[in-house]
């Protein structure tokens, strides 16, 4: 439970929520959140392992101060005050990304007509898991007091997986207009364990011969794929299966992204991307536990063998505990299954403005012409398996110089109103560099905050002969 | 070139203090040491409906008493042994039989051992009304120590001659309930 707390230290509401590096355009990989954007460079290549690191994590509902604030309550009533505090909705998630390689260049089929492919590897790891409330007050009361109280046991909700994804895109830049973009993925999954489809209830009522009865429906089930070189004590073994998997050994899947960028003219920009809409199958190194029962327990009769012969209190006890073993006997099963990846949707609408013009005309000169500003709002939405997780964030994006870009965003959703985010771009030659913060107002205290994501990544540009 | 050079420096400059300033303040990280849950588990168990054939042999005669034997390797497990900190046994009897009863638990460990044992005390029913006894016995320190090591409960029910009490008979009208529930406290500790 402790390294639970601990993660509220990095508390995010946005998991995957990229929004500085969503058209960013001097990242290149902007272009992985949205295949149709705007590509305006012949080519890069990404500093192997270095060109994309990614990391959010965190706890929705309550921050580590909530509970670690030195001033002097009780730590126990503190974790009781949050435990209450949290409801069903609130969620936990942790998501890291990181590029293994990644290569984009200009293909000239004829004049002018050029298509930009792009293609690369990442791995990838996500975590998400509900509160699961009930449990955590049967853990903490237990069923006293808590008569006629249905304890939902539907309510554990979490999902794990880590995978490779090797990715070609196509960007086309149709004309002055418009700008279309596919990429197409294949997903190779090293582990995967989820427990996303449980019902049930364990419920306490006044029972009718005794005091009490006590209710069990089970209907649990987690999947899991990938997993058993975790029982192998032998560590190079797994390393080796984890190597494998990373080059397309695992369960694979495929799915694709999709995206545009419209501009009806130079100041107006819309974009959209839809992410990962595919699957994965998961066939190899399956392992499912089901839980699967009904139960009512009203007590054992004694029956006093000396009077009646036959059953004995013993014997009922026999049955009963036959009963319980029954109700939590856990079936295994090695049944494939498959999983819709996470749908992720990004969109933006954007104005630019304030043209650099030199003041005298210089046909030699090699300023930049662009519009150095631009301003506008970006929604982020995200398929959870019980809800929607969306953001929505105002952003300002100012050239500074060339070869340096700031953007700087502020976030809403949910739960929280104050995320402030800073992002920068800096090219030193052809070498490209950029990092990218959120949530940057709770820096000063990072035990009250709701949010710690981080991006930065290297790249080699090579950069259009105009520039 | 100048230019270019002074941003980014106050960019990175920019970067650098945000992560120095940045800190976690007014907390204590320590406190995490000890997570205490404290459930209360309830839970049925015994039931007894005898009617006052249960109390005569085949003479139709009164017994002395009649017993019954529950192995209860429940209480023995490392659970149970570990986290379990206080147990209230509570009964609730109903007498309408002109009766007086003395109900008795025997606790004993694997070795046939007695390591526990209480009784509770029926009034009989002059008028064939049902009359209520409660008991709540619980166990803790020394007595919870002894319920622990227990793994069978032998419950009696003893036949007492009172004043005003009558000899059973297959005609004698009433019956004997009694229902009953442990509350389980448990002490769960990181």
């Amino acid at each position: 439970m402790r390294w639970l707390i601990f993660f509220g230290v990095f508390i995010s509401l946005h998991a995957q929520n990229k929004q500085l590096l969503y058209g960013f355009t001097e990242v290149p990989q902007q272009i992985l959140l949205n295949p149709g954007a705007q590509v305006d460079y012949r080519g890069y290549i990404g500093v192997p392992l270095l060109s994309h690191i990614h990391f959010n994590a965190g706890i929705t509902g309550f921050s580590a101060f909530d509970v670690f604030a030195d001033d002097g309550k009780d730590f126990n009533q503190k974790i009781r005050d949050v435990v209450y505090k949290l409801d069903s909705k609130d969620f936990f998630g942790f998501n890291q990304q990181l590029d293994v390689f990644s290569v984009g260049l200009s293909v000239k089929k004829s004049y002018e007509k050029t298509f930009f492919i792009s293609f690369g590897m990442y791995q990838e790891s996500d975590i998400f898991s509900y509160y699961p409330k009930d449990y955590a007050i049967l853990a903490y009361e237990g069923n006293y007091n808590n008569l006629n109280k249905r304890f939902d046991l539907g309510q554990l909700n979490v999902s794990a997986e880590v995978l490779s994804v090797f990715h070609v895109g196509v960007n086309k830049k149709i004309n002055s207009k418009w700008t279309l973009g596919l990429r197409g993925k294949v997903y190779s999954s090293i582990a995967q364990a989820s427990s996303t489809d449980n019902t049930g209830s364990f419920i306490t009522i006044p029972g009718t011969n005794n005091n009490l009865n006590h209710i069990f429906d089970l209907d649990m089930k987690l999947q899991t794929s990938g997993v058993s070189f975790l029982e192998d004590p032998s560590a190079n073994k797994g390393l080796d299966i984890l190597k494998k998997r990373l080059l397309f050994g695992g369960n694979l899947g495929v799915g694709i992204d999709v995206g545009f960028t419209h501009q009806p003219s130079p100041e107006w920009t819309v974009d959209a991307s839809l992410q990962d809409v595919g699957f994965i199958n998961y066939s190899k190194d399956v392992k499912n536990y089901i839980l699967d029962g009904y139960l009512q327990y009203d007590g054992v009769q004694s029956v006093f063998p000396q009077v009646t012969s036959g059953q004995t209190a013993q014997d009922y006890w026999d049955e009963v505990e036959d009963d319980f073993e029954e109700l939590f006997k856990i079936d295994s099963t090695s049944t494939s299954y498959t999983k819709w990846r996470p749908i992720k949707l990004n969109s933006s609408v954007s104005y630019n403005f304030g043209r650099k013009v030199d003041k005298e005309c210089n046909c030699l000169s090699k300023s930049d012409t662009t519009f150095q500003n631009r301003v506008g709002a970006h929604l982020f939405a995200m398929k959870r398996p019980n809800h929607l997780q969306w953001a929505l964030s105002a952003f300002y994006y100012r050239k500074i110089v060339k070869g340096l870009q700031l953007k700087t965003s502020y976030t809403v959703d949910a739960y929280s109103f104050k995320n402030v985010g800073l992002g920068a771009s800096a090219a030193l030659g052809s070498v490209q560099f950029y990092v990218m913060a959120d949530n940057l107002l709770s820096y000063q205290n990072l035990a009250k905050s709701q949010s710690v994501s981080l991006q930065l990544g290297f790249n080699y540009i090579f950069k259009n002969n105009e520039n | 070139m100048k230019t270019r050079s002074f941003f980014k420096k106050h960019i990175s400059l920019l970067f650098v203090l945000g992560a120095c300033f940045s800190c976690i303040k007014d907390t204590d990280f320590n406190q995490s040491t000890s997570i205490t849950l404290n459930p209360i588990m309830e839970v049925n168990l015994v039931e007894v409906q005898e009617t006052a054939d249960s109390f005569l042999d085949a003479s139709e005669a009164e017994v002395l008493m009649i017993s019954d034997l529950i192995v209860l390797d429940i209480f023995s497990s490392n659970f149970i042994n570990d986290n379990l900190i206080k147990t209230e046994l509570v009964f609730e009897v109903t007498n309408s039989l002109n009766k007086a009863f003395q109900i008795k638990m025997d606790f004993y460990d694997p070795s046939n051992v007695l390591q526990y044992s209480f009784f509770i005390d029926i009034d009989n029913s002059l008028t064939n009304t049902p009359l209520v006894t409660n008991h709540t016995e619980v166990f803790e320190a020394m007595s919870l120590a002894a319920l622990k090591s227990s793994t069978q409960l032998d419950i009696s029910i003893i036949l007492m001659s009172s004043p005003t009490g009558s000899v059973l008979t297959a005609d004698s009208i009433g019956n004997i309930n009694l229902t009953s529930k442990g509350i389980f406290y448990f002490e769960l500790k990181e």
